[in-house]
């Protein structure tokens, strides 16, 4: 984010006194450390449409899947409960939830603005949820 | 049959079949094995109308395939030998001649000739059997792929892998001390647009950095171009500096910096006149322009799994086997080793350090190809460790390939692809098992350098557009690509390093440079050949929807009409405080800071259509009324009238008419010569052949677009601010997006009466639409 630099809204800073940019380095962002991938490993986004990826899910479960997982991070933890929840109720009784939270460290570029600074990187973490939606019991086709 | 249909099958239900309680399957099936036959021999000999390389999938079609059966997979020959042989072709193919086969010898002397007139990569011929090839640039270059992939090419850019051939890209090396360089590029460059060259991030050479290059001391005017640079890691005071510059830009860059080295001492009069010269010690620094190395460019999070996969570092003991290394022993091999092992696990290079020059020793890559096309995987469990993330190691970028002794040797013990398979062949014990630390084959300098991709995640998904670049010595340009191919990546040519900078959001050739305008004039004359090849039904009249330059965007015009004076020079904005003020300005909707020469300023910026609707190049940028915001859906172009209409349809009569004349003349000679009996070749009127329009052409043209253009404002209903450059559906977005500029003191307009957002409207359209704008900041 190459506006980190500039001096934040008003409200911005009442709500995370905490992130103090700074006035050297524009902070640039990495893609964050991916677990394992596979063709039932389904990443939640805020920008890809909700629709589109509550009809993904319920693909893959009535293809037959055995279950599915969803990881969201940081702002799309929400999504992904969300995601989750409606999943619940549009198989009601045949699949069950199990979530774990966890911590994932992501990895930022300090980008220097000035000639006498070097490059350098911060670790920051953000939370991330893991959701595992696996079917209890098969419906038919129609499903 | 009635009556059966009416009544019950089964027996327990007022039937009349008895069903029996139990099958035996192998009687069951064995009582089928006729239809079960007769199924699998309908399947090997098909009866369809379909012919069997018309079912292949689009991008295993061949051409001539229907001819020549060696073009399909050899497991569907049989079948399609078969189809032949019941249409009635003859199915053998004759034996060419002898001539023909005995053609390679002449070949490679017309390769050669041909390669006098444009330069060809290495893999020229490689692509030359699957691209559509252009002239670019004095080089041969790919276009695009034959198979008609462009959404797979993005699909690899963004998912997978996409591999493009670069190598035109020329290296300039410049040798001198840090401070003399330094001076030098003070002159060329400006600290307001970014790092400058010897900016302590770089100058230990394990980043690759870029600097905007102007003329000498004409900031901010004279836009050179973009140059990428990495300093070759060295503790001694001279220092060595690779430029790599676009082939556009390569002749002017060399002559700014002999000019810049030059000016240095003016008083020294014989430097002066060795001004021109290409190669040139000046001033205390040396500059020359190197031999070719190939670069490829691995674009896509898969990259890092095929570069992984095929290139293995050499061990310590192995080294002493190629000769080279006499020349330049190369250092620290094992903690090279243990570190590309250690990040060999990454899913994507966009979560390595941004911009990194690894400079590895690997073994030929002949050796690691799989046998088949497969798709390189990361074979993890294993997660990466963040803190290997974190840091450069200084020991990681120093690679023996800056140094230019050892190409010589490199390229002479080369093997070439003969050798080696009879080399393999005889040596392997067991066919198909490769020994990898063969002592036969040279180990190769390569280096490395990550692209960071996007990482702003509000722009542009993070890490799109990420990436390695491999620069490799010349002569193995084709063993590395074949693994790389063989490892799952698609090729893609120029039309890709297009789309991909458009999907990025970076406008390639900014239009107040030299490489700009002449790409400039390029796509005009296209366009506009193609619009006069037309018939005049087809085409679009641009009188009647108010476009007055369709195929070219007049900045002189539109900034002379936004300020108050004529302007004939221009500049974009790229200084970086700048830019993100506009930026802040514009999500804020405040009014925007004063600059200087606002008048001579074009700003860049990414125009996203917030609708439906598509954009094309040469669009229209227009300022919106307040109005417009809310009735956009039935804002249109009012019609216009044609001036010119009544006098083209008078001239094309009166041009029918001549042309009717003349061939009366014509016929009534004809008649008269043969009656006098002449022989009709003596005074045959010949067809004369112009290479320039006739008179009436050009005049008529000049009738349909006219070349004098005064304004470009006020012309339609709303007042234009700006063009738009390269326009197209924008894949990472999901709608029309496009690259544009606008005009400085229009901009301000804009968001003085405090409206963020503008019209376009597309050159062959009368449709205003709602468009957002942002800021180009990575130009």
């Amino acid at each position: 984010m190459a506006d980190a630099n500039t001096p934040q809204k008003k409200e911005d800073t009442k709500k995370r006194p905490k992130r103090q940019p700074n006035k050297n380095y524009a902070l640039k962002k990495r893609v964050p450390l991916k677990p394992v991938d596979g063709d039932n490993v389904i990443y939640i986004t805020k920008k890809t449409n909700f629709k589109a990826q509550l009809d993904k899910c319920c693909d893959l479960l009535t293809r037959g899947e055995k279950e599915i997982i969803l990881h969201g991070l940081g702002a799309a933890i929400q999504r992904c409960c969300n995601l989750a929840l409606q999943l619940e109720i549009l198989f009601s009784g045949t699949c069950q939830i199990e979530v774990n939270t966890g911590t994932v460290d992501c990895v930022d570029d300090l980008e220097p603005l000035t000639d006498e600074l070097d490059f350098n990187s911060q670790v920051r973490c953000s939370s991330s949820i893991h959701i595992r939606i696996f079917r209890t019991a098969m419906l038919g086709a129609n499903q | 049959m009635e009556e059966t249909e009416a009544k019950e099958f089964d027996a327990s239900i007022g039937g009349t079949e008895h069903l029996p309680f139990s099958a035996n399957s192998l009687r069951f099936a064995s009582s089928r094995s006729v239809e079960i036959a007769a199924m699998t021999e309908s399947i090997l000999r098909p009866s369809k109308s379909k012919l069997i390389f018309q079912t292949l999938p689009v991008h295993m079609r061949r051409r001539v395939m229907s001819h020549n059966c060696k073009r399909l997979p050899r497991r569907l020959r049989r079948g399609h030998l078969e189809q032949l042989k019941k249409s009635g072709l003859p199915p053998k193919q004759k034996r060419p001649s002898r001539k023909y086969r005995r053609r390679p010898a002449n070949l490679l002397e017309e390769y050669n000739r041909r390669q006098r007139q444009h330069i060809w990569l290495e893999t020229h011929i490689w692509h030359a059997k699957r691209f559509h090839m252009t002239e670019r640039w004095e080089h041969r270059l790919p276009y695009a792929p034959c198979d008609k992939a462009f959404r797979a090419c993005y699909r690899g850019s963004s998912a997978h892998c996409l591999l493009q051939d670069i190598s035109y890209y020329t290296p300039i090396q410049i040798t001198g001390t840090v401070a003399k360089i330094k001076e030098v590029f003070a002159k060329i460059t400006s600290c307001m647009c970014g790092l400058s060259i010897g900016a302590m991030a770089y100058i230990n050479g394990t980043r690759q950095g870029t600097v905007h290059i102007y003329g000498v001391n004409t900031f901010p005017f004279g836009y050179v171009g973009k140059v990428e640079f990495i300093w070759v890691p060295s503790d001694s005071i001279n220092k060595t500096l690779w430029l790599f510059v676009h082939p556009s830009q390569a002749s002017i860059i060399q002559s700014v910096l002999t000019d810049a080295s030059c000016l240095q001492d003016d008083n020294d009069y014989e430097v002066a006149n060795k001004k021109r010269k290409v190669d040139s010690v000046t001033g205390g620094i040396e500059i020359k322009v190197m031999q070719r190395f190939n670069r490829f460019r691995l674009t896509g999070p898969n990259s890092h799994a095929i570069l992984a996969e095929s290139l293995k570092c050499i061990s310590e003991d192995l080294i002493k086997n190629s000769k080279w290394t006499s020349l330049h022993k190369p250092k620290d091999l094992i903690e090279k080793n243990e570190y590309w092992e250690s990040i060999s696990t990454a899913k994507s290079p966009a979560q390595l350090p941004s911009h990194m020059v690894v400079g590895l020793v690997v073994i030929d890559p002949r050796l690691r190809r799989p046998r088949h096309r497969t798709k390189a995987k990361q074979n993890t469990d294993t997660e990466i460790n963040t803190d290997t993330l974190l840091k450069i190691p200084p020991y990681l970028s120093n690679s023996p390939l800056w140094d230019m002794r050892i190409h010589e040797s490199i390229k002479k013990e080369l093997m070439t692809n003969g050798q080696f398979v009879k080399h393999i062949t005889k040596n392997n014990l067991v066919p198909g098992a490769v020994d990898e630390d063969d002592p036969a084959l040279q180990c190769i300098p390569v280096v490395l350098v990550q692209r960071p991709g996007s990482q702003n995640s509000e722009f542009k998904k993070l890490g799109y557009g990420s990436g390695w670049d491999i620069i490799i010595p010349s002569g193995y340009a084709l063993p590395f690509w074949l693994t790389f191919i063989m490892f799952g990546a698609r090729s893609g040519g120029l039309r890709e390093t297009e789309s991909l900078a458009f999907e990025m959001g970076e406008c390639q050739f900014p239009p107040d440079s030299n490489a700009g305008q002449e790409n400039e004039n390029r796509i005009e004359s296209e366009m506009r050949d193609r619009y006069f090849k037309l018939p005049p039904s087809k085409r679009v009249n641009y009188n009647k929807i108010a476009i007055n330059s369709p195929f070219r965007c007049p900045w002189n015009i539109l900034l002379s009409d936004w300020s108050d004076d004529k302007t004939n020079e221009f500049f974009v904005l790229r200084n970086k405080t700048m830019l993100n003020d506009i930026q802040d300005s514009i999500t804020q909707k405040k009014h925007i800071p004063n600059i200087e020469n606002a008048s001579m300023c074009l700003v860049p910026v990414y125009i996203k259509i917030t609708a439906k609707g598509s954009l094309q190049r040469h669009a229209l940028i227009c300022l919106p009324e307040e109005s417009d915001l809310v009735n956009v859906k039935t804002l249109f172009e009012p019609h216009h009238e044609d001036p010119n209409e009544k006098t083209r349809k008078l001239k094309r009569k009166e041009h029918i008419k001549s042309l009717k004349k003349i061939k009366k003349k014509t016929y009534k000679l004809k008649k008269k010569l043969q009656q006098e009996k002449k022989p009709m070749y003596a005074k045959k009127l010949r067809k004369i052949h112009r290479q320039e329009p006739s008179e009436y052409v050009k005049t008529m043209r000049e009738l349909w677009l006219s070349s004098q253009i005064e304004t470009v404002r006020k012309v339609g209903a709303r007042e234009v601010m700006g063009y738009v450059v390269q326009g197209a559906f924008s894949f990472t977005e999901a709608r029309s997006c496009g690259v544009g500029y606008i005009a400085y003191n229009a901009l301000k307009h804009l968001l003085d009466t405090g409206i963020n957002q503008v019209l376009v409207r597309n050159p062959t359209s009368r449709k205003y639409r709602l468009a957002n704008i942002v800021i180009i900041r990575n130009t």
